[in-house]
């Protein structure tokens, strides 16, 4: 008999308390961001719309992957990290240069500390954002920081071979190639000479 | 002529695409009117041959694919991989990267038993707490998205340590938060937990014992739930756990037998305040130091094979690792919680109403992906 | 209406006629309309509950959503599953419709604003809420859908044994009132709150509490919307219903809502009752009819998304075993209040006037208890002025 009005009793209080924290819910600020209009790439919108208890994207979000040839030695550590193989790098021969940063900075290798040297150029740089995932493994192998992530998420295209990502022009690409026949001829051609200064020498020394 | 009137059960299809099984699960269920007679669970529906996959991928590139085994709770996941390969080939971690690590674990654990519990109650029919919940999830998105520019599948937790440092300003919001969340959870368990026609639906609802949680090998919450004391975390510490503070909250049959629906539950909730005391206690004793121990860039650990488990928010998942010097893995099996909890389900469901077996499959915590990986 | 017929020169029979086809479709318009409004209305008060805007993009603040929604259902596929039993199958929807939309016709607006004023107006509005009943099993059954067939038996279960506690929580007004008509038991009823129906005595809170508890059963709202859970049977009943069938099942269902808030509030709150200075005015009647039918439909959306729903079993157990029993009290206390009482009015007076001074001291525990929690939600988290540890 005492179970029954517990029951009671318990129903009521459990109503009671259980409006009372809805009722409160109404009072509270929505967090619904209406996305396309608020700016959410950065903070400020988001806190002054939102009494910042929301937050925007971060600097180092993992978004679309972007590189920046100037700074790529085209080592093709990025394509051994990558789990999928959605990287594929191919590269020739080119002059030994120094790299330098939009500042004019020397750019160091992050692992080794020393200089880096670009001694290949890439002929083709392609990444398929069809396939990646974004767990960021390339961006963690790289060691001048040529290859970042975005903060740009929204890439839809209107074909399979558009979410392919290009980062070699075909111009740079017949140059890099033209440099690289150059580069062979004249090694060639060094070579041809030095054998002959050999025979030169060796006759020379016969005679 | 007294001739008894011929009834057979119905058979009901609880099928891959149903609102309220956690995922692509199927169950066959055979009802004599809505009392089950039979469940049968049919999974598989999820499998992407993961375990595969591993013996094609590199060491560190399959980390990601560990993110996606369970995606609620990816930092745990990362970490049980990451520490068999890194016992396996004998690594030490620095300690920083050792901290940080458990406070990441520990945040996604209070994430992941947030939608535990806020999907049992929307199973329920209560569609606002899971929401608040969620509302309040977004917040430790927003902190883990600080650390790593990710908010579901992190590939945060690398083999040697940790990818990137905390940034500045994480410890004020991570403690600003813990204060908010506690007093939040304690209002959302105001609203549903402590409700009186919610722990009718889940008190006294297929209870398991002690002896048949142990002997159908649940872990974690399912296995607490029922009164046995056991826990990774202090029965095989690893990490830093040692020199945490902290308790193993058990099911006592409060409200209703030992090991019902309502334990398995409660342990949730009460693990949640246990891990921000686990996160409080970290973040001040943190020390510094290096994030990543020095590795090369292609690991070839050495010949051998190795079984190491961590508490992951759905029990105790282990990894057994079989290495044969190559640059991938020759072989490895993942073991994880929801599937024993899933092969328990025939066993209690007998007898209960169809209603109650949704509240079976929200207390037990069935993840799909995690498991038919 | 029918005098300004007959004065247009038509016969009697044909002004009867046609006056009753007129106001037939001004109440079916007042109800698609009020039932479209009502799921506008549901959806941003979830909303706002869980902390999410609802629908604000078709129209102003959103209120042609339903619009939107209903031209979209015009325009879908109308499939019959293979198997099923057709006729039932296209005929259930109506018995709901009908259901629903025959109560309004003795509905009281305001004052002296009603279509039919019968003088069994509460018992036909009763008897007529109960072929809802006869719909939703005609859905189930012909679905050829295990689930819909769960559900339809459900339901059946459900709303027939709820009619009782609705009926016996009927009876206390009635009671007091002595009649049955709608604009009798409205009459009856003063515009003070402490003359309403609901404060006149402990018994006829009571009674009230049960009615209400019947009602939300009878419109298959959570706690007791078993019968379309949707966690558990994707649709229940009406799983198999698309287009403009699915449509009249869910406007039916919303302005049911309605109707029993309406009910509600004129039973127990005093629907449309005026003060003396204006008692006239129908205009200001209906609006005070609306308001107070609006705060019955806001509270029963509010137990909605705050509740979670009973299992079958617990169910019925609520109705058989507690709300028929103190139905019975109330009826048999409020009789035996009212026989000892019967000569003095003063103290009757004074015993309203107590249950409403004792309801106010539960309101206002609560409104502190609502203070408390918005204070506690809205901790800071995120703040833009955390020292950078």
């Amino acid at each position: 008999m005492g179970g029954y009005f517990q029951n009671i009793k318990d129903g009521f209080q459990s109503v009671f308390e259980g409006m009372s924290v809805t009722l409160a819910s109404m009072f509270v600020r929505p967090v619904t961001v209406q996305y396309p209009e608020v700016d959410i790439s950065t903070n400020e919108t988001i806190s002054r719309n939102y009494k910042s208890t929301l937050m925007g994207m971060p600097p180092n979000y993992r978004g679309i992957l972007n590189v920046d040839l100037n700074l790529c030695t085209a080592c093709g550590l990025c394509q051994k990290a990558c789990p999928i193989e959605c990287i594929v790098i191919d590269n020739v021969k080119c002059d030994k240069t120094g790299l330098t940063d939009k500042d004019g900075v020397a750019v160091k290798n992050r692992f080794t500390q020393k200089e880096a040297l670009k001694t290949r150029a890439s002929t083709r740089f392609d990444i398929n954002m069809g396939k990646c995932m974004f767990c960021g493994l390339c961006v963690i192998a790289c060691p001048t920081t040529a290859i970042k992530h975005t903060n740009k998420f929204e890439f839809n295209q209107s074909s399979l071979e558009e979410l392919v990502l290009r980062f070699v022009s075909d111009e740079e690409r017949s140059k890099a190639e033209a440099r690289a026949n150059e580069i062979d001829e004249e090694a060639a051609r060094k070579k041809a000479e030095k054998a002959k200064k050999e025979e030169k020498a060796k006759e020379g020394e016969v005679e | 002529m007294s001739a008894a009137l011929k009834t057979e059960f119905l058979t009901i299809n609880m099928g891959p695409q149903h609102p309220s099984t956690h995922g692509v699960i199927r169950f066959i269920i055979k009802t004599d009117g809505e009392i089950i007679h039979e469940c049968d669970p049919d999974v598989g529906y999820l499998h992407r041959g993961i375990e595969k996959i591993a013996e094609t991928v590199s060491w560190q590139g399959f980390v990601p694919y560990t993110d996606r085994i369970d995606y609620v709770c990816s930092m745990n996941a990362n970490l049980s991989y990451c520490m068999a390969v890194e016992k396996l080939m004998g690594l030490e971690i620095p300690e920083r990267a050792e901290y940080i690590r458990v406070i990441v674990c520990e945040l996604n654990r209070i994430s992941s038993h947030a939608i535990a519990i806020g999907a049992a109650n929307m199973d329920m029919g209560a569609f606002t707490p899971f929401v608040h919940l969620l509302r309040e999830r977004e917040h430790i998105n927003d902190l883990l998205e600080m650390i790593c520019g990710a908010r579901l599948t992190y590939n945060y937790i690398c083999i040697g340590g940790v990818n990137y440092d905390l940034p500045v300003g994480f410890r004020a919001k991570t403690e600003e938060f813990l204060n908010h969340f506690e007093v939040v959870v304690e209002q959302i368990h105001r609203l549903i937990s402590y409700n009186r026609i919610f722990i009718k639906r889940f008190a006294n609802v297929a209870s398991v014992s002690p002896e048949m949680a142990m002997s159908y090998n649940l872990v974690g919450p399912n296995l607490r739930g029922s009164g046995v004391n056991f826990d990774v975390r202090k029965a095989e510490p690893y990490s830093v756990y040692p020199e945490l503070d902290f308790d193993i909250p058990l099911g006592d049959g409060c409200e209703g037998t030992l090991g019902d629906c309502y334990d398995r539950y409660m342990v949730r909730a009460k693990e949640i305040k246990e891990s921000i005391k686990i996160i409080r206690q970290c973040l001040e004793k943190i020390p510094e130091g290096e994030i990543k121990a020095v590795v090369k860039s292609v690991i070839k650990p050495p010949k051998g094979h190795v079984y190491f488990r961590t508490e992951t928010p759905r029990g105790d998942t282990g990894y057994f690792i079989y290495s044969d010097g190559q640059s991938s893995p020759y072989r490895l099996k993942i073991r994880t919680g929801s599937f024993t909890g899933m092969s328990i389900i025939p066993e209690i469901a007998k007898g209960v109403f169809i209603a109650d077996l949704v509240a079976i499959i929200g207390s037990l915590d069935i993840v799909a992906p995690e498991l038919d990986r | 209406m029918e005098s300004l017929l007959l004065g247009l020169g038509l016969s009697v029979l044909s002004a009867k006629v046609l006056n009753a086809i007129i106001i037939g479709v001004i109440i079916l318009l007042v109800f698609v309309t009020i039932g479209g409004i009502l799921t506008w209305v549901e959806r941003r008060v979830s909303g706002f509950i869980q902390s999410r805007l609802g629908p604000n993009r078709v129209g102003p603040q959103g209120v042609l959503q339903w619009v939107a929604d209903g031209v979209k259902l015009i325009f879908k596929e109308d499939l019959i599953p293979d198997g099923s039993d057709r006729i039932l199958f296209r005929i259930a929807p109506y018995f709901c419709l009908i259901g629903v939309f025959c109560t309004l016709v003795v509905m009281p607006w305001g004052t002296g604003v009603i279509v039919a004023d019968l003088n069994v107006g509460l018992f036909y509005f009763i008897s007529i809420t109960s072929l809802v009943v006869i719909g939703v099993l005609m859905a189930g059954w012909s679905s050829n859908n295990k689930w819909s067939l769960l559900g339809g038996m459900r339901a059946a279960a459900q709303i027939v044994s709820y009619e009782i506690p609705v009926g016996m929580g009927l009876l206390v007004p009635i009671l007091i009132a002595g009649t049955l008509s709608m604009q009798g038991i409205v009459g009856a009823q003063g515009w003070l709150p402490w003359d309403w129906m609901l404060f006149k005595s402990p018994f006829t809170v009571i009674s009230f509490i049960i009615f209400f508890i019947g009602s939300l059963a009878e419109a298959n709202r959570i706690p007791f919307d078993l019968p379309e859970a949707e966690s558990e049977l994707v649709s229940g009943y009406c799983t198999e219903y698309s287009g403009f069938r699915y449509a009249v099942f869910f406007l039916s269902e919303w302005a049911n809502l309605f109707v029993m808030g309406g009910l509600t509030t004129v039973v127990y709150l005093g629907g449309g009752n005026l003060p003396g200075i204006v008692a006239d005015n129908a205009i200001l009647s209906v609006v005070v009819f609306g308001i107070k039918t609006s705060v019955v439909v806001f509270v029963v959306m509010w137990i909605r998304w705050t509740l979670p729903r009973f299992r079958i079993d617990q169910l019925m157990k609520l109705s058989w075993k507690y709300l028929l029993p103190g139905a019975f009290l109330a009826f048999f206390g409020q009789a035996i209040y009212m026989l000892l009482t019967w000569e003095y009015q003063k103290v009757q007076y004074a015993v309203a006037v107590v249950v409403f001074v004792l309801f106010l001291g539960v309101l206002l525990k609560f409104i502190k208890r609502v203070a408390v929690n918005i204070k506690e939600q809205k901790l800071p988290v995120n703040s833009p002025n955390a020292p950078l540890a």
